[in-house]
């Protein structure tokens, strides 16, 4: 198997998110895939959708232009990211939108897109490319006694087209899969698919803090461990805001965050330093629980 | 219905049967956001109505809707393009005002600062290049021809 991919950062997770880049850069070298960093790579688009559609197609198209042009596929940590980025893949077979927007890069100095990019969330290539068998064989250390909740986020399988229809939109496994493999159980909840609710936060600042309050006292009462996130904003919206979604609703919280990438990492014997857990704010004990 | 952003034939697809709006999860919370709703006052043209207005704000572009529409509808990019139009119509408005002035500034919606440079420096991490002209830029190129 071709191993090497560009890992698309994208610009929440460099600067808000050390902890899930440290851990996935650790876990890709633990298992030997190397992750080729593009200092060319800009936005994804997904900020400008609500400013400019055609503008964030470009910013889009642009990136995987970048990858092609290396002969790289590409893999990435946000699902907002790679959504977007998968979307256009898929809004880009269209040939007069493309020449379209091939002329446009073309002015900005950037290559044309061919069409030849596969788009993964980390998450997903793990699942699927590196595979849960050849994953399995890898786990040292299986976290047995551990329990956790499972926060998808939306985009990480939706919408389905743009992700070639990998996992269920209403009912994603495949996390669950991976973590499962890592030797946890994992929490089967009504609440999993719920949105996170940061993307409101600035216009319906109530919505979105009820929404992440739902889903952090479901995860508390059902006695999850932790709940694992695949996706910066998500993370923000648990953990960064659990104490005022929790003043808000008049409860007290304190449910660890942790990316899939820490808890997969620690199953295949990485320190917690290679985990980066120093980064996480609502401290992961599981010996003394 | 005359906007390039919103494909009309698409919405006329719609049969109104709500699936979008008992989906949505914000309609949940708030019954006053009815995405299906939405959907039939943009086919009545009250555009205008819709983007002073709060609701299509109140999206969060979760895709659930889009997802359960029986007639493929992409409910959740006629709620971006509502945004768009809104924010062409007043590009100074307030919601989007702050995430504008970090992209055009600084190429990305989270900057970095000093310290983020540091931090990432001392874990290790490879620098973050400076693209700072990209998005204004990419803005330009998909303006020149509108």
């Amino acid at each position: 198997m071709n191993m090497k991919y560009a890992l698309y950062l994208g610009c929440a997770t460099p600067v808000k998110a050390l902890k899930y880049e440290i851990s996935a850069r650790n876990v890709a070298k633990r298992l030997g895939i190397e992750l080729v960093d593009l200092p060319e790579f800009g936005c994804c688009g997904f900020p400008v959708k609500s400013m400019d559609r055609f503008a964030a197609l470009l910013m889009a198209a642009r990136n995987l232009a970048l990858a092609e042009e290396r002969g790289l596929d590409i893999i990435g940590l946000c699902t907002g990211c790679i959504s977007t980025l998968a979307e256009a893949r898929v809004q880009l077979e269209d040939e007069t939108l493309r020449e379209k927007v091939n002329e446009k890069l073309k002015t900005l100095g950037a290559a044309e897109y061919r069409l030849g990019v596969s788009v993964k969330h980390f998450a997903r290539f793990l699942h699927e490319d590196y595979g849960l068998d050849a994953l399995r064989r890898e786990i040292g250390a299986p976290l047995e006694s551990l329990k956790f909740g499972i926060h998808y986020g939306c985009h990480y399988a939706k919408p389905s087209h743009a992700h070639d229809c990998f996992d269920d939109p209403s009912n994603p496994v495949s996390l669950d899969k991976l973590i499962q493999g890592a030797g946890a159980k994992t929490i089967d909840y009504p609440e999993k698919n719920l949105c996170c609710g940061l993307t409101i936060r600035g216009a319906a600042e109530d919505l979105s803090m009820n929404l992440a309050g739902e889903k952090l006292d479901a995860l508390t009462n059902r006695g999850a461990d932790a709940m694992v996130v695949a996706c910066p904003s998500c993370c923000i919206a648990y953990e960064n805001n659990q104490q005022l979604v929790g003043r808000k609703m008049g409860k007290e919280f304190n449910l660890p965050v942790l990316y899939f990438t820490q808890v997969i990492g620690r199953a295949l014997g990485l320190t917690d330093e290679e985990l980066a857990f120093e980064f996480n704010r609502i401290k992961f004990h599981p010996a003394a629980r | 219905m005359n906007d390039e952003l919103i494909d009309g034939e698409q919405l006329k697809c719609c049969f109104h049967c709500g699936k979008c709006t008992s989906g949505c999860e914000v309609n949940r919370i708030d019954p006053s956001f009815q995405p299906h709703r939405l959907l039939h006052l943009i086919g009545m043209g009250a555009l205008d109505e819709l983007i002073n207005g709060d609701a299509i704000w109140k999206c969060t572009t979760c895709f659930t809707c889009s997802e359960r529409c029986p007639q493929r509808i992409a409910v959740t990019d006629i709620f971006w393009s509502l945004r768009a139009l809104a924010f062409r119509s007043c590009p100074t408005s307030g919601l989007l005002s702050a995430q504008k002035s970090a992209l055009f500034k600084t190429g990305r919606l989270y900057p970095a600062t000093v310290l983020d440079h540091k931090k990432r420096e001392k874990a290790g991490l490879p620098a973050l290049s400076e693209n700072a002209t990209l998005v204004s830029r990419i803005f330009d190129a998909a303006k020149a021809d509108r």
